[in-house]
């Protein structure tokens, strides 16, 4: 489900069902050289969560995404997050990221690192195509992650 | 001169009458247009969106068939892309939604390996015979929603969503 008021609403009535998040995290870099890159690691993100969504929507809640500074702490940001995600009744959370640094940082589980891939000089169906691969690679994850605590 | 001379009070009373029948005719026009619009207004019933599935290719085995359609959200825009499991019932094509009936997940043909013959959704393990009917005991409570389909140029066409018709 997305983050919208009448999703969340669906979610209220069904937080039996939809016991997992997943959390975008983006890094922003909006240097004259780097801005390309980071927008374009944004667009392909953006791509690979909707189509999660899409996928699984009955089970997981996509939050949106948590953009930052490249310089921003990242252990303080993943303190943050969790302390937040605790109010919930999510039994899983999923990061998912372009960032390789979030890598280092051990308190996070479930932190999925994908390169980004440019998608923007595709045409659509090869675009398509492409994305569909990407997702192939990690909806295991997340089947893996849920026949092991359920 | 001839014997039916106008008056010039016949002639302004056609007159008036004429222009006066013009504007009763202007003003009225629009609004009788606006009270049968509705009866006019075209149904677009015909919205196939054509794919780029052979039906030639298709078997009784579903396969997934993507297609692709402009929606609007507010002002936004964007082409979507939706897909349905496609197939062949004797002659007749069948095109199934992959939309869960319990939380909107997508379904999967052949999704768990140990019920191949029917459509799985990965999400709260819930399952449909090849009809689109719901599997008792498994989360969904109502059918998969049916497509109309139909083949246009060799290609399949996907109408409009509707209820499962194939469930008894």
């Amino acid at each position: 489900m997305h983050f919208i008021g009448k999703e969340i609403n669906q979610y209220l009535s069904q937080q039996e069902y939809v016991d997992t998040a997943v959390v975008p995290l983006l890094p922003l870099d909006l240097s004259a050289t780097g801005m390309k890159l980071s927008a374009g690691a944004s667009e392909y993100l953006h791509s690979l969560t909707a189509l999660l969504e899409k996928q699984f929507k009955g089970r997981i809640l996509l939050l949106p995404p948590i953009s930052y500074a490249k310089i921003a702490n990242r252990q303080r940001i993943a303190d943050e997050i969790t302390e937040e995600l605790k109010q919930t009744a999510f039994k899983h959370v999923f990061y998912l990221t372009t960032d390789s640094e979030w890598r280092t940082i051990e308190s996070l589980k479930n932190v999925l690192w994908l390169p980004a891939i440019p998608i923007e000089d595709m045409d659509q169906s090869f675009k398509k195509s492409v994305m569909e691969d990407q997702l192939r690679q990690v909806l295991p994850l997340f089947t893996k992650e849920w026949s092991h605590h359920s | 001169m001839s014997n039916n001379r106008v008056s010039r009070r016949q002639f302004l009373g056609y007159t008036l009458t004429g222009v006066g029948g013009f504007m009763a005719a202007g003003m009225l026009m629009p609004m009788v247009r606006f009270a049968v619009d509705p009866i006019l207004q075209q149904h677009e019933g015909g919205d196939f969106v054509l794919t780029d599935q052979a039906v030639a290719d298709i078997t009784e085995e579903p396969v997934r068939v993507d297609f692709t359609f402009e929606q609007t959200d507010a002002w936004y825009v964007s082409e979507a892309t939706s897909s349905a499991w496609v197939y062949k019932e004797g002659d007749k094509l069948i095109a199934l939604s992959p939309v869960c009936k319990h939380l909107g997940c997508t379904v999967n043909w052949a999704g768990d390996p140990e019920h191949p013959t029917q459509f799985f959704c990965p999400c709260h393990a819930g399952r449909y015979e090849k009809n689109g009917q719901n599997i008792a005991g498994t989360p969904p409570l109502g059918p998969l929603d049916e497509y109309d389909v139909r083949e246009q140029d060799g290609f399949v066409a996907i109408g409009v969503v509707k209820e499962n018709t194939l469930v008894v």
